[in-house]
């Protein structure tokens, strides 16, 4: 599952580089062999889909895994998934037979971002989880963002703080002050934010904070 | 129920509507099986008997008369359905109330319902053998035209991805076609083609439509053996219907042709011919529809039976010795092991076979990505043939 899913405008007839990739989806399947389960594991493998099953649900599964369908039974307790282990987390799939506040509560808690309602038919699985995996890639994406921005926006400050501390002590312009911190940077072979964290940081120990 | 009571099974092609002249080839195979199975005693002493409705080439029509088949005639199993569009409104009607819909037209694949039987073909037993022949003899620049509908949409996706993949492969042009369309329609895209100049032109045309691609196609002044149509729907009907002028030289992908020089073809044409005379050209479609009964029945044999539960198990897995080989019903998928062929239509108005697929191929029906390693090792080349013109 390299690329994410294209929202914009594409050309006609070319199959997204993420479609491509459903074969080499990794699902787990927790649910009963019953019938709903032989009609959803039938289908993955029609997909062509690798799919293990457990039932019982195990709570620490195969760290390789990118989609986890999970029952959600009304007479069960339903631990949490760990995906302590996992570098991304897989996308989970609720597979609930009641569409009621207590379900739902219990699929939102396991971090559900797909849902099919029993009983279950082979149409519509390969929709929802396409869906699922689609929207699973592009809040993978989203969440980088953030965290790039985050940083962005900690360095921003920093720096911001380090130019203050230098046109008070030094008396020099803002323009200045921040050529001061990109020479020290450059002459030091460090980032910019590490020369603003230093001065900071200079900065409180001299004034005996 | 007494045993030598008839068993009635529906029968859904249309005598009317955009594509009735193909799907009356699939109605003339259908009543072709059930008069050879009658002829031979029935299935063990009691007759078949079609119970037949013409649906006009119109979903709706098709949707309705499924419901009737099912709820006043009381039918278990139902024979019909070319396009897709009509397909999947007799999907629902099958799923309710749990009968058996035996589909024969090759399609553009990812579907699976417990109701139907596909015995037509999936893009990786048609499109991907067509795209893979074409490329490599023309080159990949191709140019798409169409019936504006999914099964062509799919198609050409297939062709698309296949081109880019080929060293200065490129999809030039790409047009959709209404299935009532008029000549006219064709006039600007043989315009845009003369300016295109791509290697091939990849069509999807269905029904009337078919016959103005070709005559446009001549009328701009295009040569067969530079830039061929390669067709997955033209069969030896729809040239028929043109006329063999404006066919010959151009290319079809398909899993059955006439021309297939078996004993087992040659005698179930000639008892065709014998039977229902010269008006109706034995092809792919008519091929499926006409296998499909045999299945059906063989199936029944067994079973004792045509309701659905206890009927399925004994289709799925079935072997028959069909016209284009010996075709497997696949329990997983509930598709068939077909044998794709390239064919070329000679001055006979028939297809010379140019590749065959010894093995046969397993449908492969939710297959997104096309891997065309497969091909160049199960696809044999009949080199003698390929040069002759």
């Amino acid at each position: 599952m390299s690329s994410p899913p294209r929202t914009g405008v594409r050309s006609k007839r070319i199959t997204p580089e993420f479609l491509t990739q459903l074969r080499n989806l990794r699902i787990v399947v927790l649910h009963p062999r019953d019938a709903d389960g032989e009609v959803l594991i039938q289908q993955l493998k029609r997909i062509g889909c690798q799919v293990q099953t457990f039932w019982p649900p195990v709570q620490d599964i195969p760290d390789n895994v990118d989609v986890v369908y999970y029952a959600i039974q009304s007479n069960e307790m339903h631990a949490p998934l760990n995906f302590s282990n996992f570098e991304q987390p897989p996308a989970v799939i609720a597979v609930v037979g009641y569409e009621n506040p207590t379900i739902f509560e219990v699929m939102l808690r396991l971090g559900a971002t797909g849902v099919l309602s029993a009983p279950l038919r082979s149409t519509g699985v390969l929709a929802s989880l396409v869906l699922t995996v689609g929207l699973t890639q592009e809040m993978r994406g989203y969440k980088k963002r953030v965290q790039r921005l985050e940083q962005k926006l900690l360095s921003v400050n920093q720096i911001n703080d380090a130019k203050a501390i230098l046109m008070r002590t030094r008396g020099v312009s803002d323009a200045e002050a921040y050529k001061i911190i990109r020479e020290q940077a450059m002459s030091k072979r460090l980032a910019t934010e590490e020369i603003a964290r230093a001065i900071i940081h200079a900065d409180e120990i001299l004034s005996g904070r | 129920m007494s045993t030598n009571d008839p068993i009635k099974v529906g029968v859904l092609f249309s005598r009317e509507g955009v594509t009735s002249r193909i799907e009356n080839t699939m109605l003339a195979g259908t009543l072709f099986a059930i008069r050879e199975i009658n002829d031979a005693g029935g299935i063990d002493g009691r007759e078949l008997v079609p119970v037949y409705y013409d649906p006009k080439s119109n979903p709706q029509q098709f949707r309705s008369l499924a419901t009737r088949l099912v709820q006043d005639d009381k039918v278990n199993v139902i024979f019909g359905c070319y396009m897709s569009s009509t397909r999947k409104a007799v999907l629902p009607v099958v799923e309710r109330w749990n009968r058996l819909l035996f589909c024969p037209t090759m399609y553009e694949g990812f579907e699976f319902s417990n109701n139907i039987i596909y015995t037509g073909g999936a893009p990786n037993q048609n499109s991907a053998l067509l795209a893979d022949y074409m490329s490599s003899r023309f080159g990949a620049r191709v140019y798409l035209i169409g019936s504006d509908y999914i099964f062509p949409y799919e198609s050409n996706r297939i062709m698309s991805d296949f081109v880019h993949h080929r060293q200065g492969g490129a999809k030039v042009g790409e047009r959709y076609v209404h299935l009532d369309a008029k000549e006219s329609a064709f006039t600007p895209i043989m315009k845009d083609i003369k300016a295109k100049q791509p290697d091939f032109i990849f069509s999807t045309m269905v029904g009337k439509t078919t016959r103005m691609l070709y005559q446009a196609y001549a009328d701009a002044g295009f040569d067969p053996k530079k830039m061929p149509i390669a067709s997955l729907c033209t069969s030896e009907e729809e040239v028929s219907e043109m006329g063999i002028r404006l066919a010959e030289g151009h290319y079809t992908g398909g899993t059955y042709f006439q021309s297939i020089d078996t004993q087992r073809n040659r005698d179930c044409v000639a008892l065709f011919r014998k039977l229902f005379g010269n008006e109706v050209q034995p092809n792919m479609s008519w091929e499926s529809s006409y296998y499909q009964v045999h299945v059906f029945a063989d199936a029944f044999r067994e079973a004792g039976s045509d309701e659905h539960d206890i009927l399925l198990p004994h289709v799925l897995g079935r072997e028959f010795d069909a016209p284009q080989g010996r075709i497997r019903i696949l329990p997983h998928n509930h598709h068939a092991r077909l044998y794709p062929r390239i064919g070329r239509v000679n001055s006979e108005g028939q297809f010379t076979i140019l590749a065959e697929t010894p093995g046969g191929v397993d449908a492969d029906p939710y297959l997104v990505s096309h891997s065309f390693d497969d091909w160049s090792t199960r696809l044999r080349v009949n080199a003698n043939e390929e040069e002759s013109t």
